[in-house]
């Protein structure tokens, strides 16, 4: 069987950055599998602005974010294998993909990186009732055919979830000349950024809804219409709110889920919350050797996050597979008062690095919050934010020399 | 049974129902109603309990309330005017397992065999949203047809799935009881399924259930087990059975609806479709939900089909494992009570649910309904989580008012086969009910109908790539690079595999149809990923532009325009 | 006096900003950074707006490339500027940062590719 030292899944913002990062160390032999017929990832159909204000100093839109990584590759000569999809991972890094040009691969990898991204809820998850006529349709799906295949999916949309992804949509499908009803958002609180709101939705004087939801699809062959109802405080449809909007196009932003089919088959620990493996600071899973990089170890709001965890990845794997990693150092990272889940969710005690950094989400909106790291009853990192809302997630860098023996714990407070 | 008894006893019923200018007819056990009542519901109540008079043999029922849905008249002077189009010795209509069955049976011998499906695919009415069950036949009412079908169809598809190759596990089913009540119902079942002739049927205490099933709830005190009970994939069972027909010399239309069947001095001699006038020597009708009507066609109308509606539920695939059988329990009015089992696919279902609704197409899911068949999943089984749902959908059960079969010469038509009311347990019983049609078609026909010399009972699908072993998939894509494109990631559909379905035998020709063949977007994305591309193949397939692949036919588009005036592409 | 609110659009921060003209000075409150102020104060008197969308190509896996503008343009002008893109037709290959349209409708802003589209076929 053919042998890779590192064996990166997935050609989207997280793997490229992790193999032009794992290049940039100085490893060579280095393998990406991507399954679409181009590297770039989902970035390809995020033709808006707004990427890389944090790496790059300006707003580039999410396919010229990826030009940058892959003229990288492409300038480095890090194999890719597109068109390429990976059926199975062992635990001890064997890698099966199919493609059509090579055939049945089969590798063995000495160490994984895992960068699948994630994938859109659907209407069921959300459990919007009615009927299964053609027209109901995810964000993602309807920003693949209107940017990257040029079609369109409707005339007149109902979007379901305020998030930047329905949000942006809202903006393009009024550009495209599909004509947008509303958008609707189950949470009391918009779901995205509130710039988005302000030129997506108000520069088009696109209405929103909130504490509203879809309730069901009517249309027997195509959606003839949905209804709408308001929700109480414990997100369920208040009876006599309904009302009845008649649209041929529902489109859901309502939320994305690690993508874990690999990693659940090759049984790593996978975590409640974020539904994806379980890492520590250097972005290790429970299995020595395979990596988990971006979206697919929990859904981040920014793509910078997204590379910056790739680029962890990568440092992890170089420094595994120069037989530097001993796997049993970590120590747990509590998730204190007000939030909801640390990413990642151990600390790597003998990290080298001065600073690691950890990524949060807090439980509800909160203003003017503190961000507190404590380790043995003392605070040795903290942070300032003007506002803490659940879909925007938080970081923090906490010094590694500071981590002793006893509780290591972070929280918000207000 | 004279009028005037049976009107007092509709009258006592019409006392509880307060149905508003209710007038019928009687002749020779057949009673039909006309006239309003305030509810549906009313209506459905009102009915059983008129076929439940002993005087009573059959009910038909033309009561209107305010959900009744009126049917467009449609001329059919043009399609008479398109004259005959072929002339068979056997036509079917309705394309579903009874249908695909029939066929397949009656391919034996030396006949010209056409099936008419008004829909764009085969199984795509009651069949298509079945829970696929195999009952085992404990709950039937003794001598009905449903039981003494029921119980010999089980037993056949041993040979069904040998021969044409479909997934079919036989793997039991219980009955659960949580207390005494439940026992004591249970302890019925298993009276009546001794009186059914179920094979190897008895009642278990819960520690033996949870032996069998571990994730049997804790709170189960005791079981009916019925170790014949199995499940199959209802969709591949058809398909099977149509290619298997088509391959012995029977042909299947698609896209094809009777509008009127014709007759000359009492015999039927062919029908009236959207596509003209197919001339035929035997009819059989087994148009499921809307066999009352072609009965009517034939006028010979002497039950009605009334809509149950049932929800079905399938959860995640990483749920594969915790359960491999059916578990129910104990039994309310008219359904099964519903409960979870895992598919021959390994995908967790739950459900059915049962509402009678007005509307044969009314295809919706209710709160109600997904509350209860998600409810009674999590109360009959531990360590399954209601957040693994991936979809949810309903089908609606052919039912008469009288709740059992109808498979039988016409009584007035010389050459019309009724084949109705096939609901729970029809799939179960489809290969004996097909049997049973082919016998009374041979009957119809007369002396002279040969057997076919070359008729070969064997069908086979392709492997599955996902099912390949990794030195198979390799030969695979050898052969074809096709094999080497996964289109659907979740189900691990290749390319090749799609690219088969839609040239099949019976060509799959919308997303729906793909999806049946080979589960490309049946998994926990629902075609979020592989949507499009499964449509550019269609489109490239098909030799059709991109805006005319649909979702499941006519009128369920799934692209309105380009987004640009592409080269080739017209806005 | 006029009183304007706006939500700054420069960064994910999204502050909430008020504008005041008093008639002769215009002042701005709320923001956390100069670009804050310069938006709002453009937002007042001649507001603009970044242009991403997508231009068909031929030659190429995919019929569309996506472009943006090198700088923000003038909001009235944005509607003209997408139908003269919706308009245009290229050919692969195309390389990420190639004008496309230069100096867009006199708005000197440049529209560049924002993808690299290599020719097939």
């Amino acid at each position: 069987m053919r042998e890779v030292e590192l064996v990166v899944i997935g050609g989207g913002p997280a793997g490229l950055a992790a193999a032009v990062k794992a290049y940039e160390l100085g490893l060579r032999d280095i393998l990406i599998i991507e399954r679409d017929v181009e590297l770039g990832g989902i970035l390809q159909q995020c033709i808006h602005d707004g990427f890389g204000l944090h790496r790059f100093g300006k707003q580039l839109s999410g396919s010229a974010y990826a030009q940058k990584f892959i003229d990288k590759v492409e300038e480095y000569n890090i194999p890719v294998y597109c068109n390429t999809m990976v059926l199975e991972i062992t635990k001890d890094k064997k890698v099966v993909a199919v493609s059509p040009k090579e055939g049945l691969v089969q590798i063995q990898a000495k160490a994984i990186v895992l960068a699948m991204g994630c994938r859109e809820r659907t209407r069921s998850q959300v459990r919007i009732l009615g009927t299964r006529p053609a027209g109901v349709m995810t964000a993602g799906a309807v920003q693949r055919y209107i940017n990257v295949e040029g079609w369109k999916t409707g005339t007149r949309a109902v979007i379901l979830g305020s998030g930047d992804i329905g949000l942006i949509m809202a903006r393009r499908m009024t550009l495209e000349g599909i004509l947008v009803e509303g958008v609707y958002e189950v949470m009391p609180n918009l779901g995205g950024l509130r710039r988005n709101k302000a030129q997506c939705l108000d520069d088009y004087n696109i209405p929103l809804y909130l504490a509203t939801t879809v309730v069901s699809v009517h249309g027997k062959q195509r959606v003839d219409g949905v209804t709408v109802a308001k929700v109480g405080s414990d997100r369920l449809p208040i009876e006599g709110t309904e009302r009845y909007i008649p649209c041929d196009l529902l489109v859901l932003s309502v939320g994305l889920i690690p993508e874990n089919e690999l990693s659940r088959n090759a049984g790593l620990e996978l975590h409640p919350i974020t539904k994806g493996p379980v890492v520590d600071t250097t972005m290790m899973s429970s299995v020595d050797g395979i990596f988990v990089a971006g979206n697919v170890g929990a859904v981040f709001d920014l793509v910078d996050y997204v590379s910056l965890t790739g680029e962890i990845a990568a440092q992890g794997a170089v420094s595994y597979l120069e037989g530097k990693r001993i796997s049993s150092d970590v120590k747990e990272v509590i998730a204190g008062e007000n939030v909801s889940f640390v990413f990642p969710q151990n600390f790597y005690i003998k990290d080298n690095k001065e600073k690691a950094t950890l990524y949060m989400r807090v439980r509800k909106t909160m203003q003017k919050v503190r961000v507190e790291v404590s380790c043995n009853g003392e605070v040795i990192a903290t942070k300032k934010e003007r506002f803490a809302t659940p879909p925007e997630m938080i970081s923090i860098d906490i010094p590694t020399n500071k981590i002793v023996d006893g509780e290591l714990k972070i929280s918000v407070l207000e | 049974m004279d009028k005037e008894s049976l009107q007092k006893s509709i009258t006592l019923l019409e006392e509880k129902f307060k149905p508003n200018n209710i007038s019928f007819t009687l002749d020779n056990g057949l009673i039909c109603f006309d006239g309003n009542m305030q509810t549906w519901q009313d209506m459905i109540d009102f009915c059983h309990a008129v076929a439940k008079l002993p005087e009573v043999k059959h009910v038909v029922s033309h009561i209107k309330t305010p959900e009744s849905v009126c049917k467009e008249k449609i001329d059919i002077t043009p399609y008479i005017a398109m004259g005959e189009v072929t002339n068979v010795d056997v036509l079917i209509i309705g394309g579903g397992v009874i249908g695909c069955g029939a066929a397949r049976e009656l391919s034996k011998y030396e006949l010209n065999i056409l099936v008419v499906e008004k829909a764009s695919d085969i199984s795509e009415g009651t069949t298509k949203c079945n829970n696929g069950m195999i009952h085992s036949g404990y709950d039937t009412k003794p001598n009905s047809l449903k039981a003494i079908y029921g119980v010999k169809g089980n037993a056949m598809y041993t040979q069904w799935a040998e021969e044409l190759g479909f997934h079919f596990n036989r793997t039991g089913s219980f009955v659960c009881g949580f207390n005494q009540d439940d026992m004591d119902i249970i302890q019925g079942l298993y009276e009546n399924g001794i009186k059914n002739k179920v094979p190897g049927i008895e009642v278990i205490s819960g520690e033996r259930a949870r032996e069998i099933e571990p994730n049997i709830n804790d709170g189960v005190i005791g079981a009916l087990w019925t170790p014949s009970a199995g499940y199959v994939e209802p969709y591949e069972v058809t398909l099977a059975l149509a290619e298997n027909a088509i391959e012995n010399g029977a042909k299947i239309w698609l896209n094809t609806e009777v509008f009127d069947v014709l007759q000359e001095n009492g015999k039927v001699t062919g029908v009236v479709t959207n596509k003209g006038i197919i001339k035929a020597k035997v009819i059989v009708n087994s148009a499921g939900l809307y066999a009352d009507e072609i009965a009517r066609m034939a006028n010979d109308e002497f039950y009605t089909i009334h809509p149950r509606r049932g929800a079905l539920g399938i959860l995640d695939k990483e749920n594969k494992g915790k359960l491999h059988t059916f578990v129910g329990k104990a039994p309310s009015n008219y359904t099964k009570g519903g409960g979870p089992q895992e598919t021959p696919e390994g995908t967790l279902l739950i459900g059915p649910s049962a509402k009678e609704v007005a509307d044969k197409e009314d295809l919706g899911v209710d709160r109600d309904d997904l509350d209860f068949i998600l409810d009674k999943a999590m109360e009959l089984t531990k360590n399954i989580s209601k957040d693994t749902l991936i979809t949810f959908f309903s089908g609606n059960r052919a039912a008469t008012f009288e709740e059992d079969f109808i498979i039988e010469p016409s009584k007035k038509v010389k050459g019309f086969i009724h084949v109705a009311g096939i609901q729970s347990p029809g799939l179960a019983s489809a290969p004996a009910i097909s049997e049973e049609v082919m016998n009374l078609t041979l009957a119809e026909l007369g002396d002279g109908v040969k057997g076919k010399s070359n008729y070969n009972p064997k069908h086979t699908f392709n492997k599955a790539f996902r099912d390949c072993t990794n030195e198979e998939r390799e030969k695979l894509i050898a052969q074809n690079p096709a094999y080497g494109k996964i289109i659907c990631r979740c189900e691990t559909v290749t390319e090749a595999e799609i690219v088969n379905a839609i040239n099949g035998l019976v060509p799959a020709t919308t997303m729906d149809a793909v999806k049946r063949r080979t589960r490309a977007g049946m998994g926990r994305c629902q075609s979020g990923f592989c949507g499009s591309k499964v449509l550019d193949l269609l489109s490239k397939e098909l030799k059709i532009d991109p805006t005319e692949v649909t979702l499941k036919g006519k009128n369920s588009e799934i692209l309105t325009q380009t987004t640009r005036n592409f080269k080739g592409r017209e806005i | 006096m006029v009183e304007k609110e706006y939500i700054c659009i420069i960064c994910p921060v999204s502050c909430d900003l008020t504008l005041t003209d008093d008639g002769n000075n215009l002042s701005v409150s709320g923001n956390t950074c100069k670009r804050g102020e310069s938006y709002a104060k453009n937002e007042y008197t001649k507001p603009v707006r970044m242009i991403t969308t997508t231009v068909a190509i031929e030659g190429s896996v995919y019929p569309l490339i996506p472009v943006i503008s090198t700088d923000m343009v003038p909001k009235e002008k944005l509607k003209k500027c997408i139908e003269l893109l919706y308009n245009l037709k290229l050919q692969a290959p195309v390389k990420e940062g190639d004008v496309i349209v230069k100096d867009i409708l006199d708005t000197g802003v440049d529209i560049i590719a924002a993808k690299t589209v290599k020719k097939v076929g």
